[in-house]
């Protein structure tokens, strides 16, 4: 088995994930035996990851970090095979689900996950959930530390935490190494933001109160800097507080952001720093511990290679579907004569960000003939290779292509994020899934697509943002009037380059069969009106919603 | 043609505890996965009825609900809703097979 | 409701509600709503031989919180007690966050409790209990080799 570059687990991980898995097995047989009420168990099958939703039970199953290796991926695709319909569906905030699974296999699933070190603790629930990250990290030029460290240490901590298990509301944590932030740390419970201060620490911007939903806010900085063996301590006292004072009377107000705003940051910061003050001794990090997971998360070695390559050139050349990869699908690393590759999992048509069994056993084999024998999940539902040499991309694209998975679309109008919607969920509104496809389908064009440029179309099919609709380009959110399904169109949102921006709705809601004739003429307006190469959104921001509005909905 | 307009018709459903699969109450109390062999409720009071049934039969199932349904002439039933419609007939779309690899 | 204890029998003082406790604050008894602020009790808690604490719902968490501050930030010593909505699947964290007895209607409560320490070998962090975290097992013996 090839050596690892992320947290590989010892014994005592792997004695808690086997004896959690036993505690489940347990509690299964007492709910199928009729000893515990579905009130009493619904909880505790949410801490293991198992989600109700229209058609059967959901899998949601942690990939810490969006980090795995090609065994861990095999593995997913084994048990998609023997306990679920041959598939699963990469999500927004970098896990995997499966949606067919059944309660009497979920004990055997969990097991199954548990020898390759995979779990679904606390993927569901009113608890710490999975820490997502910069799924660039350890690869990415502008990085000043890979957050994924802090990550598997907050994942630790935060792993069957016996106080913070039945909290207000869920808790959604988020990690940034990196000034450009790919991790959207602003909109979450917690964003956590590593940066260099003036006298060369490295330390923690502590964001409290980010969310999308019902009521989308942005984060506020609650600890400008904050020391990062202090960071457990600062966690602590911030869940505390929540735990405490959270509301608890009404589901749609009971996450942090709801007593953010109520009552203030500043009172907020009063309050975490008091009870950070008399807790930190406790959990303050020694050193010796941070060393320990950090030397686990260095980099593999990359051995020279050539930082341009004759037949990559060559290929730039003749192929322009190749050439238009490179330019959308391929980001720079940090080290020269490689490459971060993104396999989109939205070719034009197919269900954003879902992967047969046999798709993942294809980028399985990339991964490991490629890319050091790790793989990143994007929490925008694509697959990312963090350590592709230059000279390698044409066998990559050749590849990815022979699965599906080479659409030169990353970033662009087709890279669409779209949660399940009501094709799958009991809480939607709307379906999702079939509105991206058909927009994937129209606008399927390589070229007009990098014309077009960078676009973020999200869809959601409810209030509840799982497509996080409120942060895209454009924004598609499915409502529901009299039985019929409507689509809200929101504009300038973003969560790209250190920005976070909720988008405006732009007027009312259109029916299923006119969401793609509004986008292309959304589409239309920007391209009319764009100047010096201006993104979409930078037009957006430039010419403001009146001309989109009329081209849309006709002059006022 | 459909009738059903006012939401007098209606059938249980449920999801079964053991597999999360979408199950009706049919005539002889049992649940079926089969939508065709639900017991019909025609007006409130026997609705209220079937509920108890499905409440009593509950013991294999999740938090069993009414669901209105249209008939049509030939007696095939169908859920008035979008939502229950997806419950019952799946999908809306092709998911990625099983085996699913697209050559280029 | 049945009465269950780690350590033996558990203490049978008539406890007081917050608000009357407040009152007559040398009696050797309280029980809290899962709002009363626990620090209130600071003065008093070299003379309190039993704390009671609710669980209104098993989902509101409240009462974890609470405990870990009367044990772990305020030095607590007596007997500190679950009541409310009392369930054998969330008594591991519940001693681990300082509580010794606990009043519960659930069959086969007694038999839980008296696993519950066992379920768990292997903890990530620290609580009010004697458990030591895995972090710490790591360095005591130059961090474990992974296999």
């Amino acid at each position: 088995m090839p050596d690892t570059h992320f947290y590989r687990y010892d014994d005592y991980d792997r004695t808690l994930v086997s004896e959690r898995v036993d505690q489940f097995r347990d509690q299964v047989r007492r709910r199928l035996a009729g000893e515990l009420t579905e009130e009493q168990f619904k909880p505790l099958r949410l801490h293991n990851g198992l989600y109700l939703q229209l058609h059967a039970y959901m899998l949601r199953i942690a990939i810490p970090y969006g980090t795995l290796s090609s065994r861990q991926l095999r593995k997913l695709a084994d048990i998609s095979r023997k306990y679920d319909r041959g598939y699963g569906h990469f999500t927004t905030r970098q896990n995997l689900q499966l949606n067919w699974i059944k309660l009497e296999d979920a004990p055997d699933a969990l097991a199954a996950l548990a020898e390759v070190d995979m779990h679904a603790m606390q993927t569901s629930g009113n608890c710490i959930r999975n820490v997502t990250a910069d799924h660039y990290a350890g690869a990415a030029i502008d990085e000043i530390e890979d957050p994924r460290i802090w990550a598997e240490i907050v994942r630790q901590w935060s792993t069957l935490h016996p106080e913070f298990t039945f909290l207000p509301r869920k808790f959604k944590i988020a990690i940034t190494g990196s000034p450009n932030d790919r991790a959207a740390v602003r909109v979450h419970d917690i964003g956590l933001r590593l940066w260099r201060n003036q006298q060369g620490e490295v330390g923690f911007e502590v964001i409290v109160g980010g969310g999308l939903g019902r009521t989308p806010m942005i984060g506020k900085t609650l600890r400008e800097f904050l020391p990062k063996d202090e960071l457990l301590a600062y966690l602590e006292a911030t869940l505390r507080v929540y735990n405490r004072y959270g509301r608890r009377d009404n589901l749609y107000k009971a996450r942090i952001k709801i007593l953010v705003h109520e009552v203030g940051v500043e009172k907020m910061r009063e309050e975490v720093e008091a009870e950070y003050a008399a807790t930190r001794d406790g959990l303050r990090l020694p050193a010796g511990t941070i060393e320990a997971i950090a030397r686990q998360f260095a980099p593999p070695d990359l051995p020279p290679r050539p930082a341009t390559a004759g037949r990559v050139e060559a290929q730039r050349l003749s192929d322009p579907d190749f050439a238009l990869w490179l330019k959308s699908n391929v980001a720079p690393h940090r080290v020269p004569g490689y490459a971060i590759v993104t396999a989109s999992l939205k070719p034009a048509g197919s269900p954003p960000g879902d992967a047969s069994a046999t798709q993942m056993e294809g980028i399985a084999d990339i991964t490991e003939a490629y890319s050091q024998a790790e793989l990143r999940v994007s929490h925008e539902q694509n697959l990312i290779f963090p350590h592709v040499a230059v000279e390698d991309l044409p066998q990559v694209y050749r590849s990815l292509a022979a699965l599906g998975f080479a659409e030169a679309n990353v970033g662009k109008i087709t890279d669409i994020i779209a949660c399940p919607g009501l094709d799958y969920c009991a809480l939607a509104n709307a379906r999702s899934i079939p509105v991206a496809q058909r927009i994937s389908n129209h606008f399927a064009s390589l070229a007009r697509q990098h014309d077009i440029g960078d676009l973020k179309i999200k869809i959601s099919g409810c209030i509840n943002a799982c497509g996080h609709h409120h942060v895209g380009h454009i924004g598609i959110l499915g409502v529901d009037r009299n039985g019929v399904e409507l689509y809200q169109i929101s504009l300038g949102g973003d969560v790209d380059f250190g920005r976070t921006a909720l988008g405006t709705i732009l007027g009312p809601a259109v029916t299923a069969d006119k969401v793609v004739e509004t986008v292309d003429a959304i589409v239309t307006t920007y391209l009319d009106a764009r100047e010096d190469g201006e993104r979409f959104v930078d037009t957006y921001r430039r010419i403001g919603a009146q001309p989109f509005k009329e081209k849309v909905y006709g002059p006022l | 043609m459909a009738k059903n307009l006012t939401g007098d018709l209606q059938v249980a459903s449920a999801n079964r505890l053991v597999d999360g699969i979408v199950v009706w109450l049919d005539e002889a109390g049992q649940w079926t996965d089969r939508l065709e062999n639900a017991a019909v409720a025609r007006d409130k009071r026997n609705s209220e009825i079937l509920l108890d049934r499905a409440r009593a039969e509950a013991f294999t199932v999740i938090d069993p609900f009414l669901v209105a349904v249209t008939e049509d002439d030939d007696g095939t039933v169908e859920p008035l809703s979008l939502r229950e419609k997806i419950r019952a007939s799946g999908l809306t779309f092709d998911a990625i097979a099983a085996d699913a690899v697209r050559y280029a | 409701m049945a009465l269950y204890s780690e350590a033996g029998l558990p203490a049978s003082y008539v406890a007081l509600p917050f608000a009357d406790w407040k009152a007559r604050p040398q009696w050797p008894a309280v029980s809290l709503a899962n709002t009363d602020p626990v620090e209130d009790l600071a003065p008093h808690l070299g003379r309190l031989r039993l704390i009671i604490l609710d669980f209104p719902r098993f989902s509101d968490g409240r009462a974890y919180s609470q405990a870990r501050l009367l044990r772990g930030r305020l030095g607590y010593r007596g007997e500190l007690r679950a009541t409310g909505v009392v369930l054998q699947d969330q008594v591991a964290f519940m001693l681990r966050c300082g509580f010794d007895s606990f009043e519960s209607e659930q069959p086969g409560f007694g038999e839980a409790l008296a696993k519950a320490r066992s379920l768990f070998s292997v903890v990530y962090q620290p609580a009010e209990d004697d458990q030591v975290p895995a972090a710490l097992r790591r360095l005591a013996h130059g961090n474990a080799a992974a296999s």
